[in-house]
């Protein structure tokens, strides 16, 4: 992984890190992502405490250590405790999360690893525990935090560690 | 069709929430009307990324149109005279991305930059991160038998 960015951050000014990242030269994208984004994660179906869960779930398996250390504020609020983002790691499985948690994370690790290999038995489950608008909502939310996860580690520049940081959601 | 709602393509997934759905929708569409990257080097690699999840479904998928020669010869880009340099660059970035973007190297991102400038840069990273996941999504959602897969 490259440690030196390969690209610039935008000239600044906005007073939001996102936008005053790199991402802000692509201002078009942004005037969509941010509004999509907020709304992701305060209008439901699934609250920002399970979002929380699959967006570090998510930033563990790529690796993004910007995304790994940073804390949503409003999944704190919703009540995702650090003792639970501890156990968000292989061993979820058999762990003290909850059920609906635990196939939060395993549908996660399904489109991270082998998205045309989910078993009839995991598929079932979902069902049964989830409503469709419920997984249309991880989809998407998955689909988001995926791809800007990514886009941070294709950027370069990624620190070996960085301290937890507690963050909002961009304007 | 998925298995999550019996529906056939992603529209009809995404319409269980139509709230998002509009959204998702104006976010996916300025991806095509970008000043800092054009729309057809975006539609090669998009269809990479299909070719290398083993997607038929995504892989017949028309963003936009884009010379038949060149779709027939996009599996063979590297030896292919019909992509530009430009193009080959961004392919090239495509299929390290798409594998590995941890593996990605200073000279392959030095490339696009070459071509199409650091924004230029940025607008391919996030097109490439939507279009690797929508393609996820439509083999996670089971939209086609058709699509086999690969592992990350």
């Amino acid at each position: 992984m490259s440690a030196t960015p390969r690209v610039q951050a935008a000239s600044g000014g906005h007073g939001d890190p996102v936008r005053d990242s790199a991402l802000g030269l692509v201002p078009d994208i942004l005037d969509q992502y941010i509004p999509l984004s907020r709304k992701v994660w305060q209008e439901g179906p699934l609250n920002p405490a399970q979002l929380e869960m699959v967006r570090l779930r998510n930033a563990r398996k790529v690796n993004c250590v910007f995304c790994r250390n940073a804390r949503y504020d409003i999944a704190k609020e919703a009540g995702l405790s650090e003792a639970m983002i501890q156990q968000i790691d292989d061993n979820y499985q058999h762990s003290d999360l909850s059920r609906r948690e635990k196939l939060l994370l395993a549908f996660t690790d399904q489109y991270l690893d082998a998205p045309t290999a989910m078993s009839e038995s995991l598929k079932a489950e979902l069902v049964a525990e989830f409503s469709t608008e419920e997984l249309v909502h991880l989809s998407l939310a998955l689909l988001l935090f995926n791809t800007f996860s990514r886009c941070a580690v294709a950027l370069g520049g990624m620190p070996d560690e960085l301290p937890l940081m507690e963050v909002s959601l961009p304007k | 069709m998925a298995w999550l709602n019996n529906a056939a393509t992603r529209d009809e997934v995404l319409a269980n929430l139509p709230n998002y759905q509009a959204g998702f929708n104006a976010l996916y569409a300025t991806l095509w009307q970008l000043k800092e990257i054009p729309a057809q080097t975006l539609e090669l690699c998009r269809l990479r990324i299909a070719q290398l999840h083993r997607c038929e479904l995504e892989w017949q998928r028309e963003e936009l149109a884009i010379p038949p020669a060149q779709r027939e010869a996009l599996q063979n880009w590297p030896t292919s005279a019909l992509f530009n340099e430009a193009q080959q660059a961004c392919l090239a970035f495509t299929e390290i991305y798409t594998m590995d973007p941890q593996a990605i190297s200073d000279e392959q991102a030095d490339a696009v930059k070459k071509a199409y400038g650091e924004a230029g840069l940025v607008a391919l990273i996030e097109a490439l991160g939507l279009f690797y996941g929508l393609t996820r999504l439509t083999q996670l959602w089971g939209l086609t038998s058709t699509c086999e897969g690969v592992s990350s």
